[in-house]
């Protein structure tokens, strides 16, 4: 951060309207980075197990592992920015942080803003009631109720029956939701749990954070099968303002080399217990 | 003679009166604060509170503190030089000074503080200005505020008598001389209890910069929250934290006042 910080201040006196180039040609975002001698990783602890703040008071989850994996293979450190998923998944991030590693669901208008590598894992979209719910049975009963999403995320999305994945083709099962969004999942699991059709029928949300509420012991439970299969990837911004072209295609390698060596197949049964790397 | 000591008695009677009056006005005061507070614990207790997961996190979040007085103390401190230049800039006779300083207060007071930490923060690094997240809450802090600020200021400004003004300018001191020695330091004790009160105010606004990703205390307090699905305890916890800023900074922004009045009391 620091370094930068200089970087800046140098722009500001000479009154550049870009950030200066180094000495000599113009580097790219990978060579910044190795030479930096730290990756800077945003990753929005509202979204346990796969990031959040740990018991004493650190980054933990399954991201934040991912992540130090990754830093590691590029021979640097990492370091963590934790800014709202608004600003993350909007791109244009000035150079703030590197890349995304924070379970970001590929799909087509984010492809416009943001790079993506291939996915390192799969997490099924999957709807939950309250636990005292006896009205609903199929997913389909849902048609025409009040679903609680996180606002701008796939889940809202699929409800409105706009949602294109890349890799995936979806099928709109609940149709006319009354939808109800949210600045997370968290939030809506928990107006949920105030009582059945207290303010939400259902909400919609990624398995692994339903059955991690359930754990938990919020009085929720699962409504019939995964509507569909999130495709899961790092994001490099696209409007980077280093060339991001080598930096993507090595985060790729490197997501390639941890699922063929199983360190992602280890650190999804760690912090989810089923294998969430390979599609369904 | 005897009349003197019996105007000396009936004097005596009479503080003694006040003084008890007084007395018996604050208990009732102190008896109404209690009846509340334990009205409001009442409710509270109501909401089934997990009290061992609020302590068990209470060192978390109190970490965030300092971060919140930091960056809410810089911030006002910037904001009193900007708000003074554009009070100044708005009272000047110079066309561009008091066109920058009302455009300036009119663009800050009609946005939301929100879009303008955006603007900072994700707008900035646009034109190659990458503040970290920290600065970049300051600086929109400070922006913000000092357009209040310089309302303040410029009201202070005003209140001192135009009278005393020219009796110094009669006297040959400069403009500056007369700003510096008879106005400002009249315009301040007029200016402190506003002042107190934005900054106040700033404690809960500076919860802002959280989205930016600054570790203060609504940060820690929602982040905590949304993993335990416990967000009601956390916020209240918070909460009663930045209460307790605010009785402990207006304890120390009436002192402050007593200090200024001080001139002007008989």
């Amino acid at each position: 951060m620091r370094r930068r910080m200089g970087a800046v201040a140098v722009a500001l006196v000479v009154g550049l309207a870009v950030l200066p180039a180094g000495a000599g040609a113009p580097r790219d975002l990978l060579d910044e980075v190795l030479a930096r001698g730290f990756l800077f990783v945003s990753t929005d602890p509202n979204y346990a197990p796969q990031s959040f703040i740990n018991a004493r008071g650190e980054m933990d989850g399954f991201d934040v592992d991912v992540a130090k994996e990754v830093a590691r293979r590029l021979g640097v450190r990492v370091q963590f920015v934790t800014p709202a998923w608004e600003a993350i998944v909007s791109g244009r991030w000035g150079g703030r942080w590197d890349v995304s590693i924070g379970s970001m669901t590929i799909t087509e208008d984010r492809q416009k803003v943001l790079h993506f590598t291939p996915p390192y894992y799969f997490t099924p979209a999957q709807f939950a009631v309250h636990k005292a719910n006896t009205r609903f049975r199929a997913v389909t009963d849902l048609t025409g109720r009040r679903v609680g999403v996180c606002g701008g995320c796939t889940y809202e999305l699929y409800l409105r029956g706009t949602l294109k994945l890349v890799g995936e083709t979806v099928e709109f099962k609940v149709r006319n939701a009354v939808i109800r969004t949210y600045e997370t999942d968290a939030d809506a699991i928990q107006d949920l749990a105030l009582g059945d059709g207290v303010r939400l029928d259902a909400v919609l949300s990624a398995l692994p954070t339903l059955v991690f509420a359930i754990k938990r012991g919020v009085p929720i439970k699962l409504l019939g099968d995964p509507v569909y299969y999130e495709h899961l990837a790092f994001a490099v911004d696209r409007f980077s303002l280093r060339d991001p072209t080598r930096f993507v295609q090595r985060l790729g390698e490197i997501v390639q080399a941890m699922h063929a060596d199983g360190t992602l197949t280890r650190l999804s049964l760690k912090w989810y217990g089923v294998d969430l790397t390979k599609k369904k | 003679m005897a009349h003197a000591g019996e105007a000396a008695a009936i004097e005596q009677a009479v503080s003694r009166r006040l003084a008890a009056f007084a007395r018996a006005q604050q208990i009732r005061l102190a008896l109404v604060w209690v009846g509340l507070a334990a009205a409001l614990g009442w409710l509270f207790a109501r909401f089934r509170f997990d009290y061992g997961f609020m302590v068990g996190w209470a060192a978390f979040l109190v970490r965030g503190v300092p971060i919140t007085i930091g960056v809410s103390v810089v911030s006002i401190t910037l904001a009193l030089v900007l708000g003074l230049v554009a009070a100044l800039g708005r009272l000047s006779g110079n066309p561009v000074a008091h066109g920058v300083a009302t455009f300036y207060t009119s663009f800050i007071r009609g946005t939301p503080l929100l879009v303008q930490v955006y603007l900072i923060y994700l707008g900035l690094p646009q034109l190659g200005i990458v503040l970290d997240a920290i600065p970049s809450g300051v600086a929109a802090l400070s922006i913000n505020y000092g357009a209040y600020i310089a309302e303040i200021i410029r009201a202070g400004i005003l209140s001192v008598g135009r009278g005393q003004v020219e009796a110094a300018l009669s006297l040959g001191m400069t403009r500056t001389q007369v700003m510096r020695r008879i106005v400002l330091p009249q315009a301040l004790r007029v200016v402190v209890p506003p002042v107190g009160n934005e900054f106040i105010a700033m404690l809960k606004d500076s919860a802002l910069v959280s989205v930016m990703g600054v570790w203060e205390l609504t940060f820690r307090a929602t982040k905590v929250g949304r993993q335990y699905f416990r967000s009601l305890e956390m916020l209240v916890f918070a909460a009663a934290i930045y209460w307790g800023l605010t009785i402990l900074f207006s304890t120390l922004q009436s002192r402050v006042e007593g200090r200024l009045a001080r001139a002007y009391e008989r």
